[in-house]
């Protein structure tokens, strides 16, 4: 098992390495610097910022010395925001962007393995149709329109609940529920095609022959096999929900990594972009290792095949 | 993708399938798919999918001639103004018509999913194949790499290459499709892998054809199923991924206009004007919708084993 481990951790840096050097090298060469202004400046002031910012380095030297300083953890210095580092707006930003993921995550495992469970309880049937209906619907039904939606509804129309901010309980319920839901069709999925799976095999037609009560056939053995394939989606989903929230946190105006990234897209802001690129490969890369460790640790046989992460 | 696959099982009439599938060879090539097209048209949602695609596909590309109006022309006098006999979908605040601006868009948002489909399918499908035929080492080397892939932040990626190369529309295929291959290459590898081992691949090596015939020849053909079910479910995600870059700010840019950019401009003024978002919105899940339907019926109309993979 250690052996695993440390061979999937050793799999994972070149990963990183990869990342961060393709992303360093393809920010270089990005049209216009950051510190192309409107108002010409004179060149002392010029080499006096590029040194500021260890720009007058050859490149080399510069991409040694940011991955040394990375993996200390020091992104620099934010181009856009003189006096703030990259890694102080992280640590600002990354909190709120983990809670609005952990509340996805909750919503969309609530509501996903109930819908799933129910449907494979009475496979085609209305019990089955109206809950894969309706995870259909959250396939279909892009964060970029479920944000507006539950705005309009909850916060405009029948203003029940704030519409932007990250402050009390009731600011969070919309956008999780945004965020969450396209996760909570596929967990329905999930969990109803491995129940079906489960509830076909011989251990339960044995159960109900004892004459087990069907509660206790579901809960006590079919799902503890049947949900398997939900818990190893579990970690791609937490990568996904964590470097996916862009629109979420755009449309309910959330201070998280997804925000700061799309600001530093729309502000040229290269080592914030950087440095939130690498942040987000290593959480991605984190959960991914962290997902097949679990499935492994529930099923050794994995152990020889090779893993499909999830992006 | 693996989620549709569940569906298959529960499917009636899959087991006729498989046997129809077992009996797949080179001379019964036809009858798969005739047998497939049968099974489809039972399907009524996914069949009304493709009827509803196709129109919709028509309509975009005639809608140069049959638009009620022209995309950027503006009646400011009018402003934002409801559904009417003059503007079957209202005016927005510039006083475009919605509707016209709707079919526009679809223009934009439909070729960006099929345009981004095209570039994932041909990359995913040459590598995939030539992975899976060549086999031994540079096949472990070639699914190492998408493995390295897989773990990297795509989404992150396409907008970076957007912010330093420009918001070109060119540019949003590429990257997109850059980004969307490597599900393919696997699916591809898969069945390739299995291919290379039967009869008719080691007769046609046998003969001393070469590596590039034997590819497109054999191997391409007999994987078609499972390249078409896949790509009709890629092209939701194509189109999903636009909205998303759109809506951001950092894909189609206006006065041209796309499925993602009239929802983004929709929902700023959605409180007076709801239909803004609405309308736009509920064109961009129905087509959604629509390809999920289709391409689950073709999975299921086609079984393609490799799919799980």
């Amino acid at each position: 098992m250690l052996k695993f481990i440390i061979k999937r951790f050793a799999a994972a840096i070149p990963v990183l390495l990869v990342v961060t050097t393709l992303t360093f090298f393809l920010v270089r060469i990005a049209p216009g610097g950051p510190f192309d202004t409107e108002k010409a400046v004179s060149a002392e002031v010029m080499q006096a910022l590029k040194r500021r910012y260890n720009l007058d380095q050859p490149v080399y030297v510069q991409y040694f010395d940011y991955m040394k300083n990375a993996i200390q953890g020091d992104l620099g210095p934010s181009f856009k925001y003189p006096g703030r580092t990259v890694t102080e707006m992280v640590k600002t930003g990354l909190p709120v962007t983990f809670e609005l993921g952990v509340y996805a995550m909750i919503w969309a495992l609530l509501i996903g393995v109930t819908a799933g469970v129910v449907a494979s309880l009475r496979p085609n049937t209305a019990q089955d149709y109206v809950p894969m209906t309706m995870s259909m619907i959250g396939i279909c039904l892009p964060s970029v329109l479920l944000g507006p939606l539950l705005v309009l509804v909850f916060g405009l129309w029948f203003e029940w609940l704030p519409v932007s901010g990250w402050d009390s309980w009731q600011h969070k319920i919309l956008p999780s529920l945004t965020l969450g839901s396209g996760y909570a069709a596929y967990i329905a999925r999930l969990s109803r095609g491995g129940m079906l799976e489960i509830l076909s095999q011989d251990f339960i037609r044995t159960a109900r022959a004892k004459g087990l009560s069907n509660t206790a056939v579901v809960f006590k053995h079919a799902m503890r096999g049947g949900l398997g394939p939900v818990i190893s989606f579990i970690g791609p989903a937490i990568a996904g929900l964590l470097s996916g929230s862009f629109v979420t946190e755009t449309v309910f105006q959330i201070q998280g990594i997804g925000r700061f990234y799309v600001q530093a897209a729309f502000n040229r802001d290269y080592t914030m972009i950087l440095g939130t690129t690498v942040l987000f490969s290593v959480m991605i890369v984190f959960f991914n290792l962290l997902s097949d460790i679990m499935a492994v640790w529930a099923n050794p046989r994995l152990k020889f095949e090779t893993s499909k992460g999830a992006r | 993708m693996s989620a549709a696959t569940e569906t298959v099982k529960s499917a009636p009439g899959s087991d006729e399938l498989s046997r129809a599938q077992s009996g797949m060879d080179v001379e019964q090539g036809t009858s798969l798919w005739t047998d497939a097209w049968i099974r489809l048209k039972r399907n009524r949602m996914a069949l009304a999918g493709g009827i509803f695609l196709v129109s919709l596909t028509l309509m975009a590309l005639v809608t140069p001639w049959i638009a009620p109006y022209t995309y950027e022309g503006q009646d400011l006098q009018l402003g934002a103004s409801a559904p009417s006999a003059a503007h079957w979908l209202g005016t927005d605040t510039l006083g475009r018509d919605l509707l016209t601006r709707i079919m526009y868009g679809s223009r934009i948002s439909l070729m960006v999913g099929f345009l981004a489909t095209a570039v994932a399918l041909l990359i995913g499908v040459l590598y995939g194949t030539i992975s899976g035929f060549l086999g031994g080492r540079a096949d472990m080397l070639m699914m190492r790499i998408v493995d390295t892939l897989y773990a990297l932040p795509f989404i992150i990626f396409v907008i970076l290459l957007m912010v330093i190369f420009g918001r070109n529309l060119l540019l949003l295929f590429m990257a997109i499709g850059a980004v969307e291959w490597p599900t393919m290459a696997r699916i591809v590898r898969g069945q390739v892998l299995n291919l290379r081992r039967q009869e008719f691949v080691e007769a046609a090596i046998a003969m001393g054809l070469s590596n590039r015939k034997i590819i497109l020849r054999h191997l391409i053909p007999n994987v078609l199923g499972p390249i078409i079910v896949y790509t009709t479910l890629t092209i939701p995600s194509v189109m999903l991924l636009e909205a998303f870059l759109s809506f951001l700010g950092l894909g189609v840019q206006p006065p041209m206009s796309s499925w993602g950019l009239l929802i983004s401009a929709g929902a700023e003024s959605m409180e007076e004007y709801p239909w803004l978002l609405i309308f736009p919105g509920l064109v961009l899940s129905l087509t959604l919708f629509s390809l999920n339907f289709l391409g689950d019926g073709l999975r299921d109309a086609l079984d393609p084993k490799a799919s799980k993979d």
